[in-house]
């Protein structure tokens, strides 16, 4: 081969796709120290590199990630924290489905079994919307309440800046009566803005997400117990606090 | 912003990966076995793997098993990538395209020759000192356009090397075309695209 016949093969060499004779004449050449050929090459990866990138552009499917990141131990706490939700809320669902099944059975009431079937297709929605939002890469973790205080909510909240908050708690207080909890964001150096209602199960456990793009300048989360309709400003000391300000 | 907007969505892939990024701290982690480094390459790559390795094999479920392969690989010849010299765009799509290869060769049963050629040429330490920063938004925009501007002819051989990795023999036998039209037809091809980034980094 000519020199220039060798620099027309580049791409090629470089794909490993060169039959064997001509892949040992372009090593042998390379190997004198062509700088020239050797910049060729190089410069044949990139452009290989460019045109597999115009491969059509295809977003994977969101489970993926957890996939490919469950080998490496990486997923790990949001994998827990998914299959212990998932076993909840299946619970919750199949729990929900046998008293709509016994009720059925006492009172033939079929639009008590559509109202659990309404139930249980929003809960499949929520869900949803909650892996999605933990499956988002710009999502972060935070956790809060191990073991400050003596039964201190327990839990993480989940930052999305496009998409909004995620909080996941237990070991809430029980609420009294005519009472909810209500998720406050808190601005660096500002008043503490109103983030949603939301109520615990009979565990002690909630999941809420307060959707919508952040404020850039929130720093904090924080719950408070409130009368039932809520509140504009915490009328109560939080139960939680939790610094939500970009790690390093 | 509306030019960076534009590009994001022609290209992707590109504009996260190949030429603005400064990979070395993920590669150094990476060689630290900082597992949450992994995390990072998914986010900064994953897409783009997944996308390539589905051009590929044209099947979901198996796309997803190569992307598994291709980050196992990663991490287990991390080490032998040099961080400060090391084009890691170029490695991880190169790993990728090679384990989707030799999936298809497996499934069609081609012979394994090649594939091992393919294997030596993504040796991380081969991936020193690429000058990624002539891929800038123009340059790929016009390379791109110059892709889509090549003659039926000359895309297809493009695509069957790139895309399914035959040699130009195996295109010769594919396509029912004389070995040496098939080369002229790699030739020019190649020719006028690799013109798009030479060119430009005379002009620059
Ligand atoms: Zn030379």
């Amino acid at each position: 081969m000519t020199h220039q016949e060798m620099q027309e093969l580049y791409e090629f060499y470089a794909l490993g796709l060169l039959e064997e004779g001509e892949r040992a004449e372009i090593d042998e050449h390379l190997r004198t120290g062509c700088a020239a050929c050797q910049s060729g090459v190089r410069r044949a990866k990139v452009t290989n590199a460019a045109i597999l990138s115009f491969a059509p552009d295809v977003a994977p499917p969101k489970r993926l990630r957890k996939r490919v990141l469950a080998g490496f131990g990486v997923e790990r706490v949001a994998w827990g924290w998914i299959a212990g939700w998932a076993t909840l809320t299946a619970g919750l669902l199949l729990g929900t489905l046998w008293f709509a099944t016994d009720a059925n059975r006492v009172r033939s009431d079929l639009a008590a079994a559509r109202e659990q079937a309404v139930r249980a297709s929003s809960e499949a929605a929520r869900v949803q919307t909650v892996l999605d939002f933990l499956n988002a890469p710009e999502t972060r973790q935070v956790t809060f309440g191990r073991g400050e205080q003596q039964q201190p909510p327990r839990g993480s909240v989940f930052v999305n800046p496009k998409s909004g908050v995620l909080l996941i708690a237990s070991n809430l207080p029980a609420l009294g009566e005519g009472k909810t909890f209500e998720m406050w964001l808190i601005p660096k150096g500002g008043a503490p803005r109103p983030a949603g209602l939301f109520k615990s199960d009979p565990g002690g456990k909630a999941t809420h997400i307060a959707p919508g793009a952040i404020d850039p300048s929130t720093s904090a989360v924080a719950i408070s117990v409130e009368p039932e309709a809520g509140s504009s400003a915490p009328t109560t000391t939080p139960i939680m606090v939790t610094s939500i300000a970009s790690a390093p | 912003m509306t030019h960076w907007l534009m590009f994001s969505v022609v290209f992707p892939i590109l504009a996260a990966a190949l030429s603005f990024r400064d990979d070395s701290d993920l590669v150094a982690r990476l060689k630290r076995r900082d597992p949450d480094a992994m995390s990072e390459l998914y986010n900064r790559y994953g897409r783009m793997m997944y996308s390539l390795i589905l051009r590929i094999v044209r099947n979901d479920a198996v796309a997803e098993d190569l992307v598994q392969e291709t980050f196992l690989r990663v991490w287990n010849r991390v080490h032998g990538f040099d961080q400060d010299r090391g084009a890691l765009g170029p490695w991880v799509l190169t790993v990728a395209r090679n384990r989707a290869i030799d999936y298809l060769r497996s499934v069609q049963g081609r012979d394994l020759e090649s594939p091992l050629e393919a294997e030596r040429m993504e040796n991380p330490s081969l991936f020193l000192n690429l000058e990624t920063d002539i891929l800038n938004i123009d340059r790929m925009r016009r390379l791109k356009t110059a892709f889509e501007k090549l003659t039926p002819n000359q895309r297809t051989v493009i695509e069957l090397a790139y895309y399914e990795g035959l040699s130009q023999t195996e295109m010769s036998e594919h396509l029912k075309q004389p070995l040496g039209t098939v080369k002229t037809w790699v030739r020019t091809a190649l020719k006028l695209l690799r013109e798009e980034l030479e060119e430009q980094q005379v002009v620059a």
